[in-house]
């Protein structure tokens, strides 16, 4: 089986936000949603000794989503590859999802009509890999440090496997069971791989 | 940013969806098992409770981001609001037979056979609109606290309060309009007056119930909420909440009504400002307990989303041409 997750290493984050500004334009956002913000808490240390480490962060595709079960209509759905993603033609904008998700990683729009408001949300370029099953997810192909790295993490070959693997990685509020696919390898010291 | 979370329109469809549920399970106790055949005593409070629970449905689908296309609300199996929605219905159908049974207390002719027909079937009606609406008042609080990316919500004792609260604010509506739109007779006059008499003593229970577990549940988050549901905690107790929890809810929206239906009763005050003070007190608890929304911030998110510029700054309103894309 198929299971897509990402790796984030945060010794090579550089915080440019070129994934952002990709993402928006792939996804063709609108300026309040925001799939993927690229987070720090400022800089830190006493000058000289300062260093400032950044978090890329969007949609954890939840093993155990809590913006899946929550869906009235069903729009809100995961495939078996593990991709959460909404589908805009069942959903209704009732926000259930938009609550439920302890990570923030969905909203809907305010700069769209009214009255056709429908829950936007990272699906892991979803359309991107329908196109070619081949591609990355845009963020992943836009950065040029390669701190985003995407891939099967059942294939033991995979690049995401591996580093998994073989470094110490965290993940975001695991205690609350929702079991999040994002990665992160984070910044110890010593500078970039 | 703000998330996009509930508003105003959830506000009132908590309150009203409670109230409506409540009035049918009580008028349900006192019309099937405490005083049987005092169904046409309660024509106004059911009519009131099915008005309050269609205004709460519009509300409902006002707050949707597609109105137009509220049914697929039924199309899953597991989720919460469909279970509501479900409760929802079947409440204001089967009250509405009900409601209609008793048309002929306006003295309409063309209802009469209506109430003939319907005669039979008045016990099964009321039955099930009452089990309907005593799932509406536990859904109308369960709904939010299984979001546990709310901290302030995710906690057991809130469908307990929104419960306890949808009861008292039910009792409420029911001394303000029992017997409303019928002729009341002799007898009917001291069942009426059996009611009132219950439901007073019963909303007193309930206010001192309301108080001990809105101040446990907030208090205890005070004390040793995490993070994210103490600073919600800080927040009504001493921050700038706390004039509407102590002043609006705790005083005004309990402790008054409940001095007034101890120290008054029988006076304007205990019969008729009382209830209004209740009700009040039941739409106040579902605006604070809605606001309260913070989520546990990814750290760094806050910095990060109070650093954009806003959706109307001017440079980004020239820099798109007026278009809604970067
Ligand atoms: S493009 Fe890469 S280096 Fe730049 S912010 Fe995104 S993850 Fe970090
Ligand atoms: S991060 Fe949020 S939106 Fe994404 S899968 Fe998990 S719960 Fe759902
Ligand atoms: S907003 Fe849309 S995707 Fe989210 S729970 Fe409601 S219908 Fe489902």
């Amino acid at each position: 089986m198929t299971r897509y997750v990402m790796v984030v290493d945060q010794s090579r984050c550089i915080g440019c936000q070129s994934c952002t500004v990709a993402c928006r334009t792939w996804n063709d956002l609108p300026l309040d949603i925001i799939y993927n913000p690229v987070v720090s808490e400022g800089t830190k240390g006493t000058f000289p000794d300062v260093y400032r480490t950044w978090t890329p962060t969007q949609c954890m595709h939840c093993a155990n989503p809590e913006c899946v079960p929550c869906c009235p209509t069903g729009a809100s759905q995961q495939d078996d590859d593990g991709t959460v993603w909404v589908d805009y033609e069942k959903c209704m904008g009732c926000k259930v999802c938009v609550n439920a998700c302890p990570y923030g990683m969905r909203d809907v729009s305010h700069m769209v009509p009214r009255f056709d408001q429908y829950v936007r949300k990272c699906t892991f370029c979803r359309s991107r890999r329908a196109q070619d099953p081949a591609a990355e997810p845009y963020c992943v192909a836009t950065c040029h440090q390669r701190a985003r790295i995407f891939g099967d993490i059942d294939d033991p070959e995979s690049e995401v496997s591996k580093l998994i693997n073989t470094n110490y990685t965290e993940r975001i509020f695991t205690e609350l069971g929702t079991d999040p696919q994002i990665y992160y390898i984070p910044e110890m010291g010593g500078g970039a791989r | 940013m703000k998330h996009h979370y509930w508003e105003a329109p959830i506000v009132i469809y908590l309150f009203l969806g409670g109230l409506g549920g409540g009035i049918f399970f009580l008028s349900a106790l006192f019309d099937l098992i405490i005083t049987p055949g005092a169904g046409p005593l309660f024509f106004a409070p059911v009519f009131f409770a099915l008005a309050a629970l269609a205004l709460g449905c519009f509300f409902l689908v006002f707050e949707l981001g597609q109105p137009p296309v509220f049914w697929r609300v039924f199309t899953t199996k597991t989720a919460i609001i469909k279970w509501g929605a479900v409760l929802l219905s079947v409440a204001m159908i089967f009250g509405f037979v009900w409601w209609a049974s008793y048309l002929y207390v306006l003295g309409w002719e063309w209802t009469f056979g209506l109430a003939a027909a319907l005669e039979g079937i008045r016990p099964i009606m009321l039955g099930i609109a009452g089990i309907a609406g005593f799932g509406i008042m536990v859904y109308t609080g369960v709904m939010l606290s299984t979001l546990k990316a709310h901290a302030f919500w995710a906690t057991p004792a809130l469908p307990v309060l929104f419960t306890v609260s949808a009861l008292s604010t039910a009792c409420a509506a029911i001394a303000l309009s029992l017997g409303g739109a019928v002729d009341v007779n002799v007898i009917g006059a001291v069942v009426a007056e059996l009611i009132h008499e219950i439901v007073h003593v019963v909303d007193i229970v309930l206010v001192v119930a309301e108080i001990t577990v809105l101040l446990i549940m907030v208090l205890s988050f005070y004390g040793a909420g995490n993070v994210t549901a103490q600073a919600v905690a800080k927040r009504w107790v001493r921050g700038k909440t706390a004039p509407l929890f102590w002043g609006g809810m705790i005083f005004g929206g309990l402790v008054l009504p409940l001095l007034l239906y101890i120290l008054a009763a029988g006076s304007a005050g205990s019969e008729i400002l009382a209830p209004i003070l209740v009700l009040c007190g039941g739409l106040l608890l579902r605006y604070l307990c809605v606001y309260s929304d913070e989520r546990a911030p990814i750290p760094g998110e806050e910095r990060f989303y109070e650093r954009l510029p806003k959706k109307d700054a001017a440079f980004l309103t020239a820099w798109t041409k007026g278009k809604n894309l970067y």
